[in-house]
């Protein structure tokens, strides 16, 4: 049995149940959230958040994170060009959990939402355990792609030694974090019980 | 505490049921032994664990964390090393590095993930562990534990650690690289968060706090 169907909601921040009459709105009396059976706007939030999102994935994967100037000389980094960089010159474990967090997860993570959307919206009946195994998945994973931002951000702190080399962050760096950041606000507004709903 | 608003008739609530938050199954709340997680019927998310060692085991870490917190703000964090100069940084230099180099919003959001969030994560779940623990019926006690679970993917110390090896390695190859007391701190303050967070349940201190004033009648 589910709670909607027996006009039971549960509030969103602690959990308690309440019978809603109707599709009343009120406040949880244990920690004074408002109520509702489901998310509010849901699936246009999500929507609004991710569109945004891939908006910002174009500046974020063409121009430079940051721009490292040495003896005169500047060279310029891209997301790509420092995962392919950390596979030449690092180990290359590192350069694939970077590869992982900062290119692939961002892109998969827009392609799951979008799934989760248009199935929802369709009111698809299919793979509902996979479904919210995916949402669950994509909540947990989403944070570890600001790790791409932490380096310029550490490298900028470092490398500031006058004449031989300075790291300047690049325009390319605040895209990349409106991406994640984004994508962090549209998966929280994801409703997954939508996917169960009749 | 601010007594209920009155507009609304008293709510019926079902203090021993419970909806799973990713598919709204109802399922009865079980009793559970120490250490023990309910998982939803239906698709398998956990509804509700009972971490051992009460509220004292996660007082105790979260303790742990605020002093390790502090101790890794405090202290140099990694000195680099270029023919002869060096550069000091602590975690805070990260994000005012970007706000110097003309980045204000991104010095923002480092800010907010590696600093602020773990702060406010901590000291609130600190304040109301204690409150319950203590049985006073401190202010603000329901605001901050709603807060908790929402600070929660905010909190960026582990990503923040892998941008910490990612840069060594970077850097390896131009300069000499030391690690100060604050990173030390650091390891230890992500290893305790984490064993915070697994024996911190958000639901048994919402079932000890209880209603505002004017409880609704059981269901």
């Amino acid at each position: 049995m589910r709670a909607r169907d027996v006009g039971l909601a549960s509030c969103h921040s602690c959990g308690l149940l309440l019978h809603l009459p109707g599709a009343g709105h009120t406040h949880c009396p244990r920690c004074g959230s408002a109520m509702h059976f489901r998310k509010v706007n849901s699936i246009s939030t999500t929507w609004a958040f991710l569109l945004a999102a891939m908006i910002a994935y174009v500046p974020a994967n063409l121009y430079p994170v940051m721009t490292v100037v040495s003896f005169g000389k500047a060279q310029s980094d891209t997301i790509m060009s420092g995962v392919i960089y950390l596979f030449l010159h690092g180990d290359w474990p590192l350069a694939l959990i970077v590869f992982v967090a900062s290119v692939l997860v961002p892109l998969l993570k827009m392609c799951a939402l979008v799934y989760l959307l248009i199935s929802v919206q369709r009111k698809s009946h299919l793979r509902k355990h996979q479904r919210t195994r995916l949402y669950r998945i994509v909540e947990l994973v989403g944070r570890w792609s600001m790790v791409d931002i932490f380096v310029v951000a550490l490298l900028a702190a470092l490398v500031n030694v006058g004449a031989i080399a300075t790291i300047e962050p690049g325009v390319g760096a605040i895209a990349f974090t409106s991406v994640v950041i984004l994508t962090i606000f549209a998966a929280t507004n994801f409703d997954p019980r939508l996917i169960w709903d009749r | 505490m601010r007594p209920m608003s009155l507009r609304h008739p008293p709510v019926r609530s079902y203090s021993e049921l419970i909806a799973c938050h990713e598919c709204d199954t109802l399922s009865q709340i079980p009793t559970l032994a120490p250490g023990r997680a309910a998982r939803c019927r239906c698709c398998g998310s956990v509804l509700l664990r009972n971490p051992k060692g009460g509220l004292d085991r996660p007082i105790a870490l979260y303790s742990a964390a605020f002093i390790l917190l502090l101790l890794a703000n405090a202290f140099p964090f990694l000195t680099l090393e270029i023919q002869g100069r060096s550069e000091v940084t602590n975690i805070f230099g990260a994000s005012r590095a970007l706000y110097e180099a003309g980045m204000g919003e991104l010095a923002v959001v480092v800010f907010l993930t590696t600093i602020v969030a773990p702060a406010l994560l901590i000291t609130s779940s600190l304040y109301v562990l204690l409150a319950v623990r203590l049985r006073r019926p401190l202010p603000a006690l329901r605001t901050l534990l709603a807060w908790v679970s929402q600070l929660q993917p905010w909190v960026m110390l582990d990503v923040f650690m892998l941008g910490v090896l990612v840069a060594f390695v970077k850097l390896g190859n131009m300069a000499t690289m030391h690690v100060g007391i604050s990173l030390f701190a650091f390891v230890g303050l992500i290893l305790v968060s984490a064993a915070a967070t697994s024996a911190f349940e958000p639901h048994l201190l919402w079932q000890q706090i209880g209603y505002r004033r004017g409880k609704p009648h059981a269901g």
